[in-house]
């Protein structure tokens, strides 16, 4: 225990620190400006001077570690001068254009100025002068404005580790710059504007648009991209969002954020946003009031249901809509249409991914706090590139290495270029082979655990396997495996698309269980564990509660006042072939692009495109939606209150920030029509589901809006006891894999995208404007390919025409190319066979030939 | 006395392992290794040697620190960047007598139980690399250096780092983020290097000259070693001396020699007959003093005294040629460039002080300059991160006080009369 | 990017360090040598190499006066003017240099024969003035010497 005095208070401290965090913890202000709380101290700025009894010279508080007895002063004549002093010292070179500035206002130089007085009225010499660049299309460098406090660069190379930008010469003429000098060609996190104290860096997205004073309203807020969830402010004016920043300490993301999550809002004002419903009218979509369109949609699935039955209605539930549109979605699908066909885009990732842990090793077992990443000795990552999928996830797993840990990287994952401490990169083919000898590596030292009897059978069979271990980096990896002592598996949903994706997933269950690490699925979409946890999978209840258990029919019957339908629910792939063999007449899409988001695209259409019946309720009127009966416009994110369950299973909170006219909630479309249909549905607002959620499931047990606000909740929060695995998962079968091409096509999942929704959004787009076809240092040499040149790619369903981007970080013969953009992505040219286990697409083995223009 | 660090440095060959071995070379290392690693390092303590690199840091002490430290393993730093204007003392030892050097980080890397040593070279000493890199290859070769030496069971491996014009790059932390790969930027202190040093191991940095009086002690013995030169300092010491003098140049001579002799006995008065006007005792960083200054023994506690400091024993001497603002403004200049940035008084006052005293050199100076020019002194004195930015702050402050009339004189008359004549 | 030769000199020195970081002065100079001064590629050559970040190779770089930002003549003087050299005259022989070989102070002359760095202290002070011309000291300096000297380098 350490006990020190400043400014007369007496403090104690639990743990070591700083003289300046022992102030801020005991409200004490000390002034600052190199120092930030999210980086370490840096001591270059000499304002955060104290005096300390018995030391000789004034002491820089943020380099000075508290000891016992220590006597501190933070304020005194002396002080103040040397604060003034140091100020002034920062002035003479400075600009001084704070009218022009639109960091005026929340500049922590102009604060500090303000208090202390300081002025540079004795200097006369010339000022440093240096133009600003605009060279880069999201950022402003203004390096007249600069005070070299290097916190900018600190943060891109401490916390980021993007690594783009660097405190360029010495001295006086120190600038902050990105490598090129000109665009900062970063990961554009823009977390460098966060800590920025002056006008040094700015956001070209707001430029000269408002001043901080100026914002009507700041709505705390989840960000709308991904998994991970992150907190944010969003700053309105006008009824429309101004700005987003994070705040520091709050959330998941504790001050951070990424690309899509600061610049990626931009769509959300789109002028492409749907704001009427739309009827198809001869072929063509026309504008339609809501109860002519309500009153078609109604008609047509009371008729269907009854003339067909219920089960030849399909319904695609929406990992960007809330637990609550999803909760209602479903229960209108089950209680009002009368079928259990309902699934979601995320079967083919992680909706398959999760079942198959829970079934094998119990619920809950892929929820696990961002945090714990921090602390593990070994990251096995595999499947994908969390700094891309999920992106501050990603940096949790470059802080812990940093901090030392083994990072094991299963395949290519750019991001982790310069983190890794080992990369196996098995062959197309032979990734199940690889994955299950290391998985037998293993068991062999970890011998028996015998609490799962499924894994542990199936253990005992892969031990027969002859062993595949001679490929780069396979002993290393078994080494950092086998001698970690906290271990986190952060899974990619690559490796769910494959066609025998049950057999990798096995080896990171059984590798999961063996070292009883922490298992982390990267998550694409901010809902995806809602979406199951509401119930929109077939086979599954809300709270996870398997349909086929009478029990649980029973309780959700009483519950909903109705039956349950009695056949299997399909999953989307097989709605997909209902559509096409016509056993499935009409579905209802909520939030989705099938068309455009499930592999072989085209053949998708083609299959819709044979429905008696097709009504599509989307903020934008998509590749689906054209096709369309009836499309209703929703509304979207920050236009409508909701909860969105993360990767970790926390439980938050999306607030409504601004007005829209035109579209609906999703969960009220539904629930018009369902009333419609005769089923009631009494909810007047978000919050009336959430009471009913909390009711009927374990997992969200007796949760409120005012618990989850607090943004800890993660279930089961109140207690309730999880489901344990299955008994009965089907067993491994032999995939047989016959693969010798030169290439093989692989879906890109870019930083700066995601879905179809970042594409309206321009500050993205000028990030990253056109899909480009992304190829290893190897493969371009094999056929002579240099950056920026045009190429065709073709496969056996179709030819794309791409510019080529070569890159490093690619070690195999997999082409890389994007699903996210208007001109065609790769699904459209990707064929797919069903893992049987699964459910999921693999498309593993798409050869692809590719011809220089 | 007879010259110990410079023996041999006549003989065109006196690079040569050979050459260094006929007069004795070596032996010390073989000498020390014969000995428990406490014993030689009582020995170093009974030298009472103290660090030539600026401080005359009691080297038995930083190394007494570093050996408590149980992490292992440590590295011996040998700090060859001699930025100090004015400093050309370690060139002759390593252009001249690297293997000194070597047998010395040798013996220093026995005590200390470090077993990897780098040398620190300034980027402006490209032949100096050469020659360390051939003698350490000989050293290598006759198993002076490299693993099991002479058979003792001491491992020992030894690189040349070479800096690339980076003055800062001599404070010893600078040193390390430098030798890291990193800009060269001080680090805070604590941790110290001797705990948390290159690569978050005990670290030892030591000057060229310091490491290379190793050998001498292993010779004639700590106690022997401690009756040379001054009492608190003992030991032989490098002296550079530049400027206007008959015969500049490096001089071995026991420490606390005093500063009169050295000018007027050991190089020959002033050039050309000339009146002295001012001497620089340790390098342009200590403060100057004026004529009437320097009856001063040349240690690190009498200098001080005297109001300056020994620094690294670079005296440069001006005649009454030499004008003081020019000279203030040149050394601020320096300071300027090599600012490293970091810090705000350093590096802003650096250049604003730079900028004021090349407007009063120019004839440009105003009224209240030299006021102002104490207010922005008065700002860094004691508020930089390293003591580069105090430096810079003591060099204003003592040629104000010794030659205010000079600047005075400058100011009015709008010009500079010693510049005009010259 | 550098040829395998110049990439095994560059594992060469990686090997003398704990840490490929260090090695990343040592291997500008070898970038310095092969591309003539620190253009963006050979600083992207060095960061592929060492496996570091561009921007933190540029960074470093950037901080090192001895190392070459821009390109520079054929023979690059490097001519001490701190104090030791400035008494005894350095100053002249700055403008000796632009009027005799039309070279300005950190500039190269029109017939890319001579860059002219001014220098901090060079340590040879004891024979100030002096200068590096490449990697040669010559000390002791007068207008005349200079002359001769710079003779030798065409
Ligand atoms: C700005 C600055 C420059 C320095 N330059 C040198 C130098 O060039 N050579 C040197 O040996 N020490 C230099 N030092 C001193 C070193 O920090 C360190 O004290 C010294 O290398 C320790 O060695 P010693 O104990 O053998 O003297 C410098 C210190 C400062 C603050
Ligand atoms: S946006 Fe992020 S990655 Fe880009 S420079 Fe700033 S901190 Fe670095
Ligand atoms: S740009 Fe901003 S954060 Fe970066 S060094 Fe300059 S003032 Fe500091
Ligand atoms: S990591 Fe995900 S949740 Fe966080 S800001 Fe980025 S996209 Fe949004
Ligand atoms: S906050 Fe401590 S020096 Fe800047």
């Amino acid at each position: 225990m350490i006990t020190i005095t400043i400014n007369d208070k007496e403090i104690t401290l639990d743990q070591p620190m700083s003289v300046l965090e022992a102030s801020r913890q005991a409200g004490i202000k000390i002034p600052t400006l190199c120092n930030h709380e999210i980086l370490k101290p840096y001591g270059g700025c000499r304002l955060c001077v104290v005096e300390v009894e018995r030391m000789p010279r004034l002491q820089n508080s943020c380099t000075l570690i508290a000891a016992d007895g220590m006597v501190v002063k933070t304020e005194s004549d002396v002080i103040s001068e040397v604060r003034r002093g140091i100020l002034e010292f920062l002035l003479i070179n400075h600009p001084l254009d704070c009218p022009y500035c639109d960091k005026a206002g929340e500049c922590e130089l102009q604060d500090l100025v303000n208090k202390y007085g300081a002025t540079a009225g004795r200097y006369k010499e010339e000022k440093r002068k240096v133009p600003e660049s605009r060279k880069d299309q999201i950022f402003a460098r203004n390096m007249e404005r600069c005070v070299a406090c290097t916190r900018c660069v600190r943060m891109c190379h401490d916390v980021q580790g993007s690594s783009s930008i660097a405190m360029i010469g010495r001295g006086g003429h120190t600038r902050m710059e990105p490598f090129t000098a000109e665009s900062f060609n970063c990961e554009y996190c823009g977390n460098c504007l966060t800590v920025c104290p002056v006008g040094a860096i700015l956001s070209r997205l707001n430029m000269h648009s408002f001043r901080p004073w100026q914002v009507d309203k700041e709505v705390e807020t989840v960000c709308s991209y991904c998994g991970v969830g992150c907190s944010l402010i969003a700053q309105v004016r006008d009824d429309s969002i101004k700005r987003v920043i994070p705040k520091l300490g709050l959330g998941v993301n504790k001050g951070l954020l990424c690309s899509r999550g600061r610049f990626g809002y931009e769509y959300i004002g789109s002028e492409e946003r749907l704001k009427t419903p739309l009827v198809k009218k001869d072929g063509e979509l026309v504008q339609s009031t809501w109860s002519e369109a309500l009153g078609i949609v109604a008609d047509k699935l009371t008729e269907i249901s009854k003339v067909n039955s219920g089960s030849s209605i399909a319904g695609i539930a929406s990992s960007r809509c809330s637990n609550e549109d999803n909760y209602v979605f479903q229960k209108f699908m089950r209680m009002a249409c009368g079928t259990n066909n309902i699934d979601s885009v995320s079967r083919t990732g992680f909706a398959a991914a999760q079942k198959y842990f829970e079934d094998l090793l119990g619920q809950g077992i892929t929820g696990n706090m961002v945090d714990g990443l921090k602390h593990s000795e070994t990251i096995l990552v595999l499947g994908g590139d969390p700094t891309n999928v999920n992106p501050v996830l990603g940096l949790s797993i470059r802080q812990a290495a940093r901090d030392g840990a083994n990072i094991v990287v299963i395949g290519n994952a750019g991001g982790l270029e310069k983190f890794k401490t080992v990369q196996v990169v098995p062959h197309v083919f032979e990734e199940a082979e690889v994955l299950e000898s290391l998985l037998l590596a293993v068991s062999k030292e970890k011998g028996v655990r015998g609490e799962r009897p499924f894994v542990d059978k199936e253990l005992r069979v892969l031990a027969d396997r002859a062993p595949k271990t001679d490929v780069e980096g396979f002993e290393e990896a078994k080494k950092a495996l086998l001698e970690s002592g906290s271990t986190s598996i952060v899974m990619g949903m690559d490796l769910v698309q494959r066609t025998d994706g049950h057999r990798l997933l096995f080896t990171v269950a059984g590798l999961t269980y063996l070292l009883e690490a922490r298992l982390y699925l990267l998550c694409e979409r901010p809902n995806e564990q809602g979406l199951i946890d509401a119930g929109c999978v077939p086979e599954m209840l809300p709270g996870g509660r398997p349909i086929n258990i009478s029990d649980f029919r029973a309780k959700f019957e009483a519950e909903w006042n109705g039956t349950l339908p009695e056949n299997d629910g399909l999953t989307i792939l097989e709605m997909i072939e209902g559509a096409r063999n016509h056993t499935i007449k009409a579905m209802y899409v909520m939030g989705e692009n099938p068309a455009f988001n499930l592999p072989d695209s085209q053949s998708v259409k083609d299959a819709l495109s044979g429905l008696d019946f097709l009504v599509v309720q989307d903020i934008f009127l998509t590749e689906t939606a054209e096709m369309a009966d009836v499309v209703l416009p929703a509304l979207g994110w920050t236009e409508k209150a909701g909860t969105y369950t993360n990767l970790e299973r926390r439980i938050q909170l999306q607030k409504k920030v601004v007005e829209q006219t035109g579209g609906m909630e999703d969960w009220r479309i539904i629930a018009e029509l369902s009333n419609k249909m005769g089923y009631a549905m009494n909810y007047s607002e978000t919050e009336d589901i959430m009471r009913e959620i909390a009711r009927v499931s374990p997992l969200y047990r007796d949760l409120s809006y005012n618990e989850i606000a607090q943004g800890n909740c993660l279930w089961p929060y109140h207690g309730e006891p999880l489901r344990g695995e299955v008994n009965e998962v089907p067993g491994m079968h032999d995939v047989d894999k016959e693969y010798n091409a030169d290439f093989y096509l692989a879906v890109e999942k870019p930083l700066f995208h995601s879905g179809t929704l970042s594409r309206r959004s321009e500050a993205l787009m000028k990030i990253y404007p056109e899909p480009l076809l992304k190829v290893g240092g190897s493969t371009a040499a094999k056929i002579g390919l240099q950056d920026g040149d045009r190429v065709q790619f073709t496969t056996s369903s179709g030819t794309i025409e791409a510019l080529v981007a070569i890159d490093d970080s690619i070690k195999d013969n997999r082409v890389y190319y994007s699903n996210n953009f208007r001109s065609g992505g790769v699904f459209s040219v990707m064929k797919f066979n069903i893992d049987k286990v699964t459910n999921a697409p693999g498309i593993e083995g798409c050869e692809v030939r590719i011809k220089k223009l | 006395m007879e010259n110990f660090l410079l023996r041999n440095i006549d003989n065109p060959n006196s690079a040569d392992i050979g050459e260094y071995e006929k007069s004795g070379g070596y032996k010390n290392l073989t000498r020390a290794l014969g000995m428990e690693a406490a014993e030689v390092l009582e020995e170093v303590k009974a030298s009472g040697l103290r660090g030539r690199g600026g401080a005359g840091f009691p080297t038995f002490m930083k190394w007494n620190f570093a050996k408590a430290d149980p992490k292992f393993p440590k590295y011996l730093l040998c700090n060859a960047d001699e930025g100090e204007p004015g400093t050309f003392k370690d060139r002759p030892i390593l252009e001249k007598n690297p293997h000194l050097l070597i047998e010395g980080m040798a013996i220093s890397g026995y005590v200390l139980g470090a077993e990897h040593g780098y040398i620190y070279l300034r980027g402006e000493y490209p032949a100096a690399k050469d020659i360390l890199e051939a003698a350490i290859k000989q050293a290598y070769e006759k198993n002076l250096l490299g693993d099991n030496i002479l058979g003792k069971g001491f491992n020992f491996s030894l690189a040349v780092h070479q800096g690339a014009g980076a003055y800062i790059c001599g404070e010893e932390t600078a040193l390390i983020e430098s030798l890291e790969g990193k800009k060269g930027q001080p680090r805070t202190k604590p941790p110290f290097p001797v705990n948390v040093g290159v690569w978050d191991m005990p670290t030892i940095v030591n000057n060229v000259e310091t490491l290379s009086n190793l050998p001498l002690i292993m010779e004639i013995g700590g106690e022997a070693y401690s009756k040379i030169g001054s009492e608190e300092c003992p030991g032989p010491k490098l002296f550079c001396v530049s400027g206007f003098v008959e015969k500049p140049g490096v001089y071995e001579l026991p420490m606390g020699t005093n500063l009169k002799d050295i000018i007027y006995k050991h190089c020959g008065g002033i050039k050309n007959g000339g009146k002295l006007k001012a001497v620089i005792p340790g390098g342009i960083s200590t403060p100057v003093f004026p004529a009437d200054g320097i009856d001063c023994a040349m240690d690190f506690v009498a200098v001080p005294k005297a109001g300056s400091m020994l620094g690294s024993g670079a005296v440069i001497v001006m005649d009454e040629s030499v004008c003081m603002v020019k000279v203030t403004y040149r050394a601020l200049k320096f300071f300027e460039h090599e600012s490293c940035g970091k810090c705000v008084p350093c590096r802003e006052g650096t250049d604003w002080l730079r900028k004021i005293l090349e407007r009063i050199e120019n004839g440009f100076g105003r009224e209240g300059d030299i006021e102002l020019l104490l207010d922005v002194v008065k700002v860094m004195i004691g508020r930089t991160f390293c003591p580069l930015g105090d430096g810079a702050a003591g060099v204003v402050t003592a040629m104000i006080k010794h030659f205010r009339n000079e600047f005075e004189e400058h100011i009015s008359t709008r010009k500079c009369k010693l510049s005009e004549a010259n | 990017m550098f040829n395998d030769t110049v990439i095994n000199e560059i594992n060469e020195i990686r090997a003398k360090y704990p840490d490929r970081k260090s090695a990343l002065l040592p291997a500008l100079y070898v970038a310095q040598r092969e591309f003539g001064w620190l253009s963006q590629e050979a600083m992207e050559s060095v960061a592929h190499a060492l496996n570091l970040p561009a921007a933190f190779v540029r960074g470093t770089a950037s901080f090192y006066s001895m190392f070459k930002h821009k390109p520079v003549g054929r023979n690059v003087i490097q001519l001490c003017t701190n104090v030791s050299c400035m008494i005894l005259g350095a100053e002249k022989l700055v403008d000796f240099l632009k009027t005799k070989y039309g070279v300005e102070p950190n500039a190269t002359s029109e017939d890319g024969r001579f860059s002219l760095v001014i220098m901090e202290c060079i340590g040879a002070c004891g024979t100030a003035p002096a200068m590096l011309v490449n990697t040669d000291f010559h000390e002791n300096l007068t207008e005349k010497s200079l002359e001769k000297i710079l003779d030798k380098y065409k």
